[in-house]
């Protein structure tokens, strides 16, 4: 009969062997993509008021990540100096920082975010805390709109 | 023969107790790093190096990858580079560098991301990263957590046991929360 340590070995090497397979074709995070065609980047942010509410999937590489909960990432667009941000719930998705760098597909809502005055000074707050900037609020004279995607879930390439 | 009730309420106490120690240790470590974010990143240590390049005029991108990749000594391999504004870059090195370069001055920063020895996984299983069969294995140890308080009550018997003590520590134990929830909400 096994004693308990052979037990934890068996156990502990299969786990081992389904993650490895589970992430030879990416690590899949929240319910992973379904779509099957992806919509550039670079198309998006030339009239993004037209795809306001449709369900899109992207595909870049991942240039910066939320360092304290993983709760955002940019993807670089398809043409030079463009991002667009995939905002996930705190606590669903969780994407790592060393993902920097690395090629991703995510899916989503594309949203149109119209912030307040004082959301926009709160937003711009919290954003130069994270990026060690000086931040004046007298700088800021109107509020802010911007677009993201509502990510449901991501696949990212090692 | 009576059910003896209290045996095996101690029995599967000890035992489910003895079950609980790792992953209890594991969540109370985390819980508190996580309870205090505002003031710091319990996943990682971020540390960040202000550095100067000697870029060569007219540098086009992999120019500037590799003079910057020797001039930093750094030897894992480049993951990618992504340019976000006009004279600026952004190199990424597997896992754990990252460099953002203002290309005409050669100045920047390289930032090195470490995970936190051993508060990363802790946090990982605690805040439930891995999603999939962990979730349904974090649910049991929260049903055996709410068994050990039950059957805790119940361990001993008299003066030292729930009608006795037991029962003015445990009402402090649920009027504490709500003397929190009655100021803060």
């Amino acid at each position: 009969m096994l004693n308990i340590s052979k037990w934890l070995i068996i156990i502990t090497v299969v786990f081992s062997a389904t993650s490895l397979l589970a992430e030879e074709d990416g690590k899949v995070y929240g319910k992973g993509v379904t779509l099957e065609d992806t919509t550039q980047i670079s198309d998006i942010l030339a009239t993004p008021d037209d795809y306001v509410g449709q369900r899109l999937m992207v595909k870049g590489r991942i240039v910066d990540v939320c360092k304290k909960r993983g709760c955002w990432m940019e993807l670089a667009g398809d043409q030079e100096f463009q991002t667009l941000r995939i905002k996930v719930k705190d606590g669903e998705i969780v994407f790592p920082l060393q993902s920097r760098g690395k090629l991703a597909l995510a899916e989503g809502v594309f949203e149109k975010i119209e912030l307040s005055m004082e959301q926009t000074l709160q937003r711009m707050k919290h954003h130069a805390e994270e990026h060690g900037e000086t931040f004046n609020a007298e700088e800021v004279k109107e509020p802010m709109t911007y677009y993201q995607l509502r990510g449901l879930g991501a696949v990212i390439f090692e | 023969m009576a059910f003896k009730w209290r045996k095996w309420n101690n029995i599967l106490h000890r035992d489910i107790g003895y079950l609980a120690v790792g992953l209890t240790i594991i969540y109370a470590i985390s819980g508190i790093a996580v309870n205090h974010i505002d003031q710091w990143n319990p996943n990682y240590v971020i540390s960040q190096e202000t550095i100067k390049i000697h870029i060569p005029e007219n540098a086009k991108t992999g120019r500037i990858i590799d003079e910057t990749t020797r001039q930093l000594n750094i030897e894992v391999p480049v993951e990618s580079s992504f340019r976000p504004e006009p004279g600026r870059i952004r190199i990424f090195y597997t896992n754990q560098y990252t460099v953002d370069l203002n290309t005409k001055s050669g100045i920047g920063t390289i930032e090195r991301v470490k995970e936190r020895f051993l508060l990363y996984d802790f946090n990982f299983l605690h805040l439930n990263y891995a999603k999939k069969l962990w979730t349904y294995a974090a649910d049991v140890y929260a049903v055996a957590l709410l068994f050990l308080a039950v059957s805790g009550l119940f361990v001993l018997k008299g003066r030292k046991g729930f009608k006795g003590r037991g029962k003015w520590l445990t009402a402090i134990g649920i009027i504490l929360p709500v003397i929190f929830l009655i100021i803060y909400k």
